[in-house]
This record gives C-alpha cells, sequence and structure tokens, in this order.
C-alpha cells in the first residue's frame, strides 16, 4: 500500500519480524484510542470526558466502596479470561464462558444443597469440608461441561463456537429453572434468586479480598508454567499453531482439544463460584444472573488484548473491572444514558481489531523521488516495430 | 503481428536494481532477450530470479536502472503495460478460474472480448494456436479437471492469445513428466523458431537447460555471474557458476549390505481428502541398508501413500509391517518409537512451525521422550544442546537455537528437519520430496546424508518427482502412476526412458 503526500511517499509494509512489545504497545494504544473515541460520545451527551474518567478512576481504584468491587469483578474477569486462553492456545475459541460458568455455580451450590444448607442463613455446616467441596464441584462441572465441545470438535470436528454458544442457552435456561419458584435451588424470598449462602460455607476473606483472588494470581503463575514449559503445554501449543504439524508429530488432537477445553470450562466454573460464592454482599444466584454471563465475554477481549498471556492478562482484568463498577457509579453520578460502559467493550473491540493488524505493519515515510519524464505514456504505449 | 529479425534484440534490462530493505536482491543486472531464442536463467532459490522477472512484467518497480523495448525505453507501472507490448508470463502458481472452461480462462481479460461474448469464435483462434504449436487440450473442459500441466499449457496459451511475444516462465518443468517435458519443450521450440523470445527461468535442471536452450544467463545473489551460450557451457560448469563453488553433482554410490526387510506393504489401498482412491493396491518390501526410490509426477498419490505408511491417514484395506510389527492401525507417534522416520512433503506448517523457535521445532520429533519430558516438563537445557548440535552438524545458517524457523531459508529449515528425524536413527525413512524447490548446494549436503542413513543400515524410501535424484541414489525404482505403481526396477536396469515411461503409465514393468 503506498501514497504520496507532498512531497513524501507513505508506505505500508509487513514486519519481517515482530517483536514482543509491538503487541503490548498495540494493546495500549488501542485502550488508549477507544478511550479518546469514547470521549465524543461523553461530549455529545454533554458531560467532560477528563471530568468522567476522572471520576470512574477516583472511584474504582480509590474508594473504599469500589476498590473491593473493582478487585472482585477483576477476579472474575480474569478467571473467564484464562478460561478463554487455554483453548486459544490450541487454535480453538471458547464462546462458551457463560455456560461453562453456570454449570460450576450450579454445581457448587448443589454441593451445599446436598448438605442441606438451603435451611437457613445460619445452617450449621462443616466449612472445612463443604468450602472445599463446592470449589472442586465448581471445577469439575464447569470442566465437564467445557469438555463437551472440546470432544465434539476432537471427534467429530464440529465447530466449537456453534457448540459452546449453543449451549450457552441450555445452561442459561438450566439456571433459571433451578432458581425460581418451585425450582430446587429457590430462594426464601422467591422473587426468582436462588437460595442464600449459610455464613458458615462463605469463603474467607484476606484484607477484604475473598481467597479466590489470590488464587486467581497464583493461577496465571501456574499458567504461565504450563503453558511454556510442560509437555502438555507444548503440544497445546503445537496444535495451536498448525494442526497438520501436530498429526505429523503424534499429537492426540482429541485429547488435547478435550484437554483445553475440559481445562477451560474448569476455570469459567471457578470463575462462577467465586462471583456467586465468595464475593461478600452476593452468597447466592441473583435474578440478574444472566447479566454475569454477559460479563464473562470481557474475560473473551481481555484475553485477546493480552494476547492469550496469563500475566498480562491482570491488568487488562483490572481495568475492565474497573471501568464496569466505576462507569455504572459515574452513570449515575452524571446522569448520563445506560449502557455506556458496554459502548466502550464495543468501540474497543473494533480499535483492538485495528491495532492488531497494525501491530504486524510499519509505516514507512520516505522522500518522493523527482518524477520522470516517461517517454511513453499510457496510452500509446505499443512500440511499432522500425522495420514496418 | 510484428515481424522482428531473428537474433534482434527485443526486451533488453540495463543496469536493474532492487532492495527489499536490506537485501539486495538485483544488483545492476544487464539482460538482453533476442528474437527467437529460449534463454534460460539459472540461479539458486534467493539469487533474485524471481524479482527480476516480476519487474520485466511490471509487477515490480526497479529502483535504479531501465528496460528496453525494441530499442526504446519503456516503463512499465503494471502488468497491463509489459502485456500491451506483447510480454506474457506464466507463473509457478497458478492464476486460473477452476470453475470455468479453458477458453474462458483464456479469454478473461483480453481488451476484445467485449460485453457479448462470442465463445466460438474464441475457441476457433485458440484451437488454432494449439495446432500450431502442437498443444493437445480439451477447450471445452472445466479448468480443475486438468492435470498440472495442462493447466501450465492453458496460461502459456492465455499469453499467447493475448499477443504475447516474449514469453517468461518460472519453473515450467517442475510440474511435468518427463514425456510432458519434452513435449512443452517441443511446442517451445516452434515459438522460437517464430520469432518470439521464450525466457524459461529454470532453478535445477540443468540437463533441460543444456538441451534446450540456446543462451544462459546465471545470477547469483543478485549479480550476473555469467552469460553465455549453452554450446558452450556443460552440467558441472553451470552448477558452479550458480553456487560459486565446486560442487559434485554426482554423489558417489555406496554400496552396502542389504539387510533384511524392515518394511513390507501388501496391497495398500487409501483415500485422499476427497474421498478419492488415491492409493490402489500398492505392494512393496524396503530392506535396511536400500534406497527404494519412487518417481511419479506430482498428485499420482505419492503424498497419499506416504501419510498412510506414516499414519497420517487411514488405510483403507491392505497391511503394513515395520520390522515385523503390523501398523496398519498403530497411532502416529507409536510408530516414530518402533523406528519409523518421515521427512513430509510440505516444509513449513507440517515438517516444521514458522513461529516456532528452532528448540521447539527440533522438540516435535522429541516431546514425548524420556530423555526430553521429565515428569511432564520438558528438559530445556537438552533440546537446545540437541539444536545446538544439529545445527553445527548440518552447517545451518541460522542466528541460533532460539531463531525463530521462519527465519530460515528453505535449504537451512530442510537441513533443520531432515537432521531432526535422522538423529533419532530410524529403521525406516520416508524422505517426501527431500530436496524438492532447494538449490543445488543444499540438494547435494541432503543427498550424502541419506546415504549415510543407509550406510548405517537405515531402510529409506525416497519420493520424488526428479527423475535424476531418483535414478542418482536409489537402489530399486519403483514408477507411480494414478495411485499404481507401473513398476519395479534395479537401478542397474532403470534408464531414464524407461521410468519416465512407467511414469507417465505409457509402459508397465515388473511388480
Amino acid at each position: 500500500m503506498r501514497a504520496q503526500v507532498a512531497g513524501y511517499r507513505l508506505r505500508i509494509e509487513k514486519r519481517v519480524e515482530t517483536r514482543w512489545w509491538h503487541a503490548s504497545l498495540a494493546s495500549v494504544l488501542a485502550i488508549v484510542v477507544s478511550l479518546f473515541l469514547l470521549g465524543f460520545a461523553f461530549l455529545q451527551a454533554g458531560a467532560d470526558p477528563r471530568q468522567v474518567y476522572a471520576e470512574i478512576a477516583r472511584y474504582a481504584f480509590a474508594s473504599q466502596f469500589g476498590l473491593p468491587q473493582t478487585i472482585n469483578r477483576a477476579v472474575f474477569i480474569l478467571l473467564c479470561a484464562f478460561a478463554f486462553i487455554v483453548p486459544l492456545r490450541a487454535g480453538l475459541w471458547n464462546i462458551g464462558l457463560p455456560g461453562q460458568v453456570y454449570a460450576g455455580t450450579l454445581a457448587a451450590f448443589g454441593v451445599v444443597y446436598l448438605f442441606g444448607g438451603k435451611a437457613g442463613m445460619n445452617a450449621a455446616l462443616a466449612g472445612w469440608l463443604v468450602i472445599p467441596l463446592m470449589i472442586l464441584a465448581a471445577l469439575v462441572g464447569g470442566g465437564l461441561y467445557g469438555a463437551i465441545a472440546g470432544f465434539l470438535r476432537g471427534r467429530f470436528e464440529v465447530n466449537e463456537i456453534v457448540t459452546t454458544m449453543m449451549m450457552n442457552w441450555i445452561m442459561l435456561w438450566l439456571v433459571a429453572h433451578m432458581i425460581r419458584e418451585g425450582g430446587p435451588f429457590m430462594g426464601r424470598t422467591a422473587e426468582g434468586e436462588g437460595f442464600s449462602l449459610p455464613l458458615s460455607v462463605r469463603l474467607p476473606q484476606v484484607l477484604n479480598v475473598p481467597l479466590t483472588a489470590y488464587g486467581a494470581v497464583l493461577l496465571a503463575l501456574v499458567l504461565l508454567f504450563f503453558l511454556g514449559k510442560t509437555t502438555l503445554g507444548y503440544q497445546i501449543r503445537v496444535l495451536g499453531h498448525s494442526p497438520a504439524a501436530a498429526r505429523y508429530a503424534g499429537i492426540d488432537t482429541l485429547f488435547i482439544s478435550t484437554l483445553v477445553f475440559g481445562l477451560g470450562g474448569m476455570l469459567a466454573g471457578l470463575a462462577g463460584y467465586h462471583y456467586f460464592a465468595a464475593v461478600p454482599g452476593v452468597y447466592k444466584i441473583p435474578k440478574s444472573y444472566g447479566d454475569f454471563g454477559d460479563f464473562s465475554f470481557y474475560g473473551l477481549i481481555t484475553g485477546l488484548i493480552a494476547r492469550s498471556h496469563p500475566l498480562a492478562a491482570i491488568p487488562v482484568a483490572l481495568f475492565f473491572g474497573g471501568m464496569a463498577g466505576g462507569a455504572r457509579f459515574m452513570q449515575g453520578k452524571l446522569q448520563l444514558t445506560f449502557g455506556i460502559d458496554y459502548a466502550l467493550l464495543g468501540v474497543l473491540m473494533i480499535t483492538m481489531v485495528a491495532f492488531q493488524a497494525l501491530s504486524e505493519y510499519r509505516l514507512i515515510v520516505e522522500r518522493a523521488p523527482t518524477p520522470v519524464v516517461l517517454p511513453l505514456e499510457r496510452e500509446e504505449s505499443r512500440v511499432e516495430s522500425p522495420h514496418h | 503481428m510484428h515481424s522482428v529479425e531473428r537474433g534482434q534484440v527485443v526486451l533488453e534490462a540495463r543496469g536493474i536494481s532492487k532492495r527489499f530493505g536490506e537485501v539486495v536482491a538485483n544488483d545492476r543486472i544487464d539482460l538482453q532477450l533476442r528474437a527467437g531464442e529460449i534463454h534460460a536463467v539459472l540461479g539458486e532459490n534467493g539469487a533474485g530470479k524471481t524479482t527480476l522477472m516480476r519487474i520485466l512484467f511490471g509487477e515490480l518497480q526497479p529502483d535504479e536502472g531501465e528496460i528496453f523495448f525494441q530499442g526504446q525505453r519503456v516503463r512499465f507501472h503494471s502488468p497491463r503495460d509489459a502485456i500491451q507490448l506483447g510480454i506474457g508470463m506464466v507463473h509457478q502458481e497458478r492464476k486460473l478460474i477452476p470453475a470455468h472452461t479453458v477458453v474462458e480462462n483464456i479469454i478473461l481479460g483480453h481488451p476484445d472480448t467485449g460485453t457479448v461474448l462470442d465463445l466460438s469464435r474464441a475457441e476457433h483462434r485458440i484451437a488454432a494456436l494449439c495446432e500450431r504449436y502442437g498443444f493437445r487440450l480439451p477447450l471445452q473442459a472445466k479448468v480443475w479437471q486438468l492435470s498440472e500441466g495442462e493447466k501450465q499449457i492453458v496460461e502459456i496459451l492465455k499469453a499467447l492469445y493475448h499477443g504475447a511475444r516474449v514469453l517468461i516462465m518460472d519453473e515450467p518443468t517442475s510440474v511435468l513428466s518427463p514425456p510432458e517435458v519434452e513435449r512443452l519443450l517441443h511446442s517451445l521450440r516452434t515459438m522460437a523458431s517464430e520469432d518470439l523470445a521464450v525466457i524459461p527461468f529454470i532453478t535445477h535442471k540443468l540437463p533441460v537447460v543444456l538441451e534446450h536452450s540456446d543462451r544462459v544467463t546465471i545470477l547469483r545473489r543478485g549479480r550476473v555471474v555469467a552469460e553465455l551460450e549453452t554450446k558452450q557451457a556443460t552440467e558441472q560448469s553451470l552448477a558452479s557458476a550458480m553456487v560459486g563453488r565446486e560442487v559434485t553433482l554426482q554423489v558417489e554410490r555406496i554400496e552396502v549390505p542389504i539387510g533384511e526387510p524392515v518394511l513390507t506393504v501388501d496391497d495398500l489401498w487409501a483415500r485422499d481428502d476427497r474421498g478419492v482412491l488415491a492409493v490402489q493396491g500398492v505392494s512393496f518390501e524396503v530392506r535396511a541398508g536400500e534406497i527404494l526410490g519412487i518417481a511419479g509426477v506430482a498428485g499420482n498419490g505419492q503424498e497419499i501413500l506416504s501419510d498412510a505408511l506414516a499414519g497420517l491417514r487411514p488405510v483403507e484395506r491392505g497391511r503394513v509391517r515395520l520390522a515385523g510389527v503390523d501398523i496398519t492401525r498403530v497411532p502416529v507417534l507409536q510408530r516414530w518409537k518402533l523406528g519409523l522416520g518421515y521427512i513430509p512433503t510440505e516444509r513449513r506448517d507440517v515438517g516444521s512451525i514458522p513461529d516456532f523457535s528452532l528448540v521447539d521445532n527440533v522438540l516435535l520429533n522429541y516431546y514425548s521422550e524420556p530423555a526430553f519430558s521429565r515428569r511432564g516438563v520438558l528438559a530445556a537445557s537438552e533440546a537446545r544442546a540437541l539444536t545446538g548440535q544439529l545445527l553445527r552438524e548440518y552447517s545451518v545458517v541460522a542466528a541460533g537455537p532460539e531463531a525463530p524457523a521462519r527465519s530460515l531459508s528453505g535449504g537451512n529449515l530442510q537441513k533443520v528437519i531432515v537432521g531432526r528425524v535422522l538423529s533419532r536413527r530410524p529403521r525406516l525413512l520416508i524422505a517426501a520430496l527431500p530436496t524438492h524447490g532447494l538449490d543445488v548446494g543444499a540438494a547435494e549436503f541432503i543427498h550424502r546424508k541419506l546415504l549415510e542413513a543407509k550406510r548405517a543400515g537405515t531402510g529409506i524410501i525416497l519420493i520424488s518427482e526428479d527423475l535424476d535424484e531418483v535414478l542418482m541414489l536409489s537402489d530399486r525404482v519403483a514408477a507411480i502412476y494414478e495411485g499404481q505403481f507401473t513398476g519395479i526396477v534395479p537401478a542397474a536396469e532403470a534408464s531414464k526412458e524407461l521410468i519416465g515411461e512407467m511414469m507417465a503409465g505409457l509402459r508397465r514393468g515388473r511388480l
């Protein structure tokens, strides 16, 4: 691609080699540019973008009420990002985050239900046993639900995007069935909510943050090691880069695709456990559980922005966690139209795609050579033979 | 048509230079193409042939230098300008529409086509061209039904139909069987005698250059290192000029005692991706220390055969035994552990992963070995040591073990792949087109390594489209045609003519 502007020639060339910081820079720039673009939406709504962003930042990261909320949402997003990253490393797209979140949540609450925890807030359950079992159940539930799509992909080459999306709907309505009037997980108020967790099985907190948050950071390191240094991680990466090379190397593609979706489902299930069973003020499957399914897709975009890097996903998840809570707060305070946080997501998606492509190219600016006067113009470029 | 005197310079390049970033692809190149001559441009990969050709066809603009057409300076803004002057090009990769007929493809883009198609008039003109130059082609067939060789003829006809008087051809013989090569060159000769300048750009088929061209220009690292009449050249002198040092074209055959069978194949059938039976009842055996060459034109089932033997494709019927063990339905990894080694046709994306480091690429054949995977964790230092050793042993030009595979040239990458597979000391090696598209130096190196493996007792299946290579290395030669062996001949009895005819399905030998 080339263009000529005022004596300079602009060219866009594909980079011969890309360095890691090209990708990071592209991601940071994408966030900055989309915040800038979104600024126009705020101007349109009659608010000063600088004030808006300052409000969001102050609420999300510097207020006593907002910061824990930011962290809790960020942990949910981060775990969903991991759930997206692991299959993506094998070249597979996990669009089933909501379904796997719900599957893990239902399994965790199922444990409490079996132990009779539905009886009331003060039911005395053995927390040391039930809490680990809940976490285990969330992992198994999410993992099994996720693995189905991976198995279908590996065995029958069924497109995983389609299966995971359809399986989201199955779980959405299964949750509804479980918590609504007459459902086994129905809460006492019968207002379409699930039952509240007894105090005895709520996950302990350290420094006002549930233990799952620390677990998520630890998981980032574990995943980094798993994907980068282990034999299984290697096989996952080979499959992700070239299925043909994976077959050549004798990698069991059915096993690997089932495995990555199983692991992805486990991580999403854990995200469900975290938000519904470990975050103060929630401790139940709320009526608005569907919003959290949608919210899990922040994990998808986080994984993309972080370029599938588990550690890079942490700041991105914090950013979105803060944006989501802060935007809602700011929207109320400055009385802006609803949905401005979703608008950000949309704008960010588009700029991300543009910047990702851009990071593989580079712009070359050079002085244009003086135009050569051609002896032949296009119309008369047929040369008559001198022997004619 | 304008008449041009024989021997007159039709197209001339003077001082053409072209840089891509740091790389100088063409460095002050002079080239003169005369009417009525077949002019071969020889050079290794990366010598700048393709760049020069694309400049002459207007696809690239030179940084410096001038192009003259019949003595007048011209400048091509795009291939359209070149086509208007009568320059045609036959690309290595086909630029045809598979679902359209031959005639429709040929007239596509012709200025006289008009709004209402007059296909029958066009067909008559094309049929006349075919007759004149001795091409046989079903004009009403859809392009997807044609063989690779026939598709190439369509491209040539298209250039002629659009009035080409200079025909640039990129590696025109690489997809053809020996009899097809003969026919094509005969047609080119006819064209040349009618005062077309024809330039086949050929890399490694030196015998073809010697036999059929009038003049040769040899490029090395972007420069013209020699321009001479073919009469004055020998195969050895051309190869040395191309590579820049003495090369031994004939590797020395070594006689080693032939041992027990390592591979026995009985009545093997397998399907291709479209479900067509592409291998139909092939039977043979390979013994320790023996090279069985399988010669065939691309697309006659050899790829399906090698994939089926390596376990990448299910076997429809028949039996495969590796050193006595039935491996017909054994998974790939298990076959490698039993002593199979496979050098696949596709170097990138099958044999290697371009984005991976060389260490990670070497691990493709090692990740499951106990020495390289301890309690599920990859042994990074062992893998790096092995990679470093391979890079030295195979004199691979690379920035180091951590360099990404895509930074390597085709020849260096193939050395890494061959080295990785051979370092496992396989009992049976399947080498599918191991030197395809490589330059003389790298090909020679790989030939030597195959012979070393043979000396060490490895049984080798050498699949190649290059008949010279097969005849030079093999102890026995099989020809494959439409999924069947048309004969297996001991090297002593295998002449080029015999195998060539068997490859084209014109003749059958003993099996």
